[in-house]
């Protein structure tokens, strides 16, 4: 008993030494275990939310990579419009953005919208590409070749100086872009007016030649598109009474059948939005902000959604420049576009 | 030393994990093969032929069984024919072609050889064949094609006008028309044409005729003609734009889907009578439905629809849809099956 006390005597301070060191080490191993987890989520994390990080960085004018060193829009301010109840206005552009362009687009698609979160209204004004307009330049030209020259900044610029509205926020989306976050979204379903038909649809995203032709053909009726047969779609214009009315008219059909999509989005899907959409992409809304587009999007009722599309007599063909071109019966637009959009200056 | 290995590799498994389990949340969004899901949700008589995803199948009681076609194309829009086989359209990328098959899906014959463009490479020598339906005699065959059209280069016009032709024998569609067949009518240019041909039991043809407002849209009416090239006659108005017609087994009640013009649809009824068609009765209102069919004996109709909170399409009946107080609908086929909803179920007997 004595051995063993005095061996327990002896041994006491080294256990007490050993299970200090013990100590620490479980402490230290535990740390270093949370440590990483902790580092593992957060690398998950960011790998995840990576393309929105660098979508945001971009749109708070820290990088430009897309569109030939565009003039950037000025960073917003945190989501005053969209936090607010105020109206906002968005320019949607759209361009053919294939190989055949080299980077210079014009943008085929341009609606401007209103969006009312206190009343859940949402206006949409197609302006039609060939409408002869006075450019950001001070050249008169079509309305398509602002983003041409200047990209969105001069886009938004000819917008605002001639219709006379204020344009608060804009988004760009190429052929391809649209494609993606269409797939991502699972397709959208949507009413198509009638049978549309093209013979000579440009094949420029099958791969081949970009000046290839190939033929369409898009159903009537209800149905489940793809983001390869929406943009069929919202693209053919040969086979059709209306040409580039028509297809303005299906744009926005689009864009509400989009809504419907928004009520099962988060803003944990927008960073795999934004990755498919890469550098078909552009726009000045923060990712706070078009998340909260999201809920007052899919809140709009379809009732509360104005379309307006600007056919004769607010535009009447002519030839000018040896061109096809729009002229604009500024009398009748203008007080148009003032009262559905209503802060116009 | 070991514990800090042990921890490095959980982190690389947990990373792992992580994105194997985002890639199978991904897999599990997809929406289901028929064949792959539950037994059907309602069950019918008799067998129901539908499409998905350029497949035929066959539901049939408690079984859902995959037609075994030919691979390449997507075979669409089944129509039921008198001897138990069926008319179905493959569809290519730049053209389709019309074949009559077995219920099990063989190949009986081949109607038509559309995909001109592989012996000429132009393309615009192609050809659409759609909504092919059988005669009263069953022996004739009626469907839209878009023929004839402008030589290539000359003109982008391609249009959609109705033709009847025998059902024996091959269909000669060419730029000029079909050889050996009828032509019953003229599309209105740049709109679409006329599509979905319903021949009636009396020899007149029900379609869908798509026109020029002048107002700046493209509107669809039912229209009805007598004679091959007869003046067609509206018995809806554009204003309403309906199509998708289908009749019943008593000749006489006609399913349609008319938007107003709108992003939404109503699934509605009506008795023709004579060249008139009664004030319509709403069996859904404000859906995304398309492509209404009867059933054989023509109490049951089916139709494909997307209005569930899911939006997928499903295959839904309504049971009595041709008596006043018709049954409520119900959906027949899995929440997760996403039809295609431009091809209308075929629904035999047996």
């Amino acid at each position: 008993m004595p051995r063993s006390r005095d061996f327990r005597a002896r041994a006491a301070p080294r256990r007490r030494r050993a299970s200090r060191q013990n100590g620490r080490r479980r402490v230290a191993g535990r740390a270093l275990i949370v440590v990483g987890f902790a580092l593992s989520i957060l690398t998950g994390v960011v790998l995840y939310f990576l393309p929105a990080i660098q979508v945001a960085l971009r749109d708070t004018g820290q990088a430009n990579t897309s569109l030939g060193g565009d003039p950037q829009l000025q960073p917003v301010s945190a989501s005053e419009h969209l936090s607010s109840t105020s109206p906002f206005t968005l320019l949607l552009l759209g361009s053919d953005s294939d190989s055949k362009f080299h980077g210079d687009y014009l943008t085929q698609s341009m609606i401007l919208t209103r969006v009312d979160p206190v009343n859940r209204h949402v206006t949409m004004l197609s302006i039609p590409r060939d409408l002869w307009v006075r450019l950001c330049n001070g050249r008169n030209g079509k309305i398509d070749q602002a983003f041409l020259h200047g990209g969105a900044q001069c886009a938004i610029q000819t917008v605002e100086n001639d219709l006379r509205v204020h344009v608060d926020y804009y988004a760009w989306i190429g052929l391809q872009g649209l494609v993606s976050v269409l797939d991502d979204l699972g397709g959208i379903n949507v009413i198509a007016n009638n049978p549309v038909m093209d013979d000579y649809y440009p094949a420029d995203l099958s791969g081949g030649s970009p000046f290839d032709y190939e033929r369409i053909l898009v159903l009537p009726g209800a149905q489940h598109m793809s983001g390869t047969l929406a943009l069929e779609y919202v693209r053919a214009r040969h086979d059709d009474a209306y040409g580039d009315f028509a297809r303005s008219q299906r744009q926005q059909q689009i864009l509400i059948a989009l809504r419907a999509k928004t009520k099962h989005i988060s803003i944990a899907d927008i960073p795999d939005l934004a990755a498919s959409l890469g550098s078909d992409f552009q726009t000045d809304m923060s990712i706070g902000q078009v998340s909260g587009l999201l809920p007052i999007a899919g809140s709009v009722p379809l009732g509360a959604i104005t379309q307006v599309v600007l056919l004769p007599p607010y535009t009447i063909s002519e030839y000018v420049g040896g061109q096809d071109a729009l002229m604009p019966d500024w009398a009748l637009i203008r007080p148009e576009v003032a009262k559905y959009f209503p802060a116009a200056v | 030393m070991k514990r800090t290995l042990v921890i490095i590799a959980l982190m690389v498994a947990s990373c792992a994990a992580a994105n194997r389990t985002l890639a199978v949340l991904q897999t599990h969004t997809d929406t289901g093969s028929l064949v792959d899901t539950t037994s059907p949700q309602v069950i019918l008589p008799g067998t129901i032929f539908v499409s998905q995803e350029g497949a035929i199948y066959a539901i049939h009681d408690r079984s859902v069984g995959r037609l075994a076609l030919p691979s390449g194309g997507a075979w669409i829009q089944p129509r039921p024919l008198p001897d138990g086989s069926l008319l179905v359209v493959r569809r290519f990328d730049e053209y389709s072609d019309l074949y009559r098959v077995s219920a099990s899906g063989k190949v009986l014959n081949r109607l038509t050889n559309d995909g001109q463009s592989s012996t000429n490479g132009t393309l615009q020598l192609d050809h659409w064949i759609l909504w092919a339906g059988v005669g009263p005699d069953g022996a004739t065959v009626y469907f839209a094609t878009d023929s004839p059209k402008p030589a290539p280069r000359q003109s982008y016009e391609v249009d959609f006008s109705l033709w009847s032709a025998p059902l024996s024998g091959s269909i000669a569609v060419g730029d000029d028309g079909v050889a050996g067949g009828t032509r019953w009518s003229v599309p209105d240019a740049y709109t679409g044409g006329d599509i979905e041909p319903v021949p009636l039991p009396d020899g007149d043809l029900l379609y869908a005729s798509y026109a020029n407002s002048g107002k700046g849209q493209v509107q669809s009416v039912l229209g009805l003609q007598t004679a091959p090239m007869s003046r067609m006659v509206s018995l809806t108005s554009p204003a309403q734009d309906c199509g998708s017609p289908a009749v019943a087994a008593d000749g006489v009640t006609v399913a349609m889907v008319c938007s107003n013009g709108g992003q939404m649809a109503d699934l509605e009824v009506a008795t023709l009578e004579g060249s008139t068609l009664s004030a319509p009765r709403v069996l859904v209102a404000n859906c995304l439905c398309n492509s209404p069919s009867w059933s054989p004996t023509g109490a049951n109709l089916l139709y494909m629809d997307a209005s569930d909170v899911d939006g997928n399409f499903g295959l839904w009946s309504i049971a009595g849809a041709t008596n006043l107080h018709p049954g409520s609908p119900r959906r027949v086929t899995d929440a997760s099956v996403d039809l295609d909803a431009t091809s209308a179920a075929a629904w035999v007997s047996g």
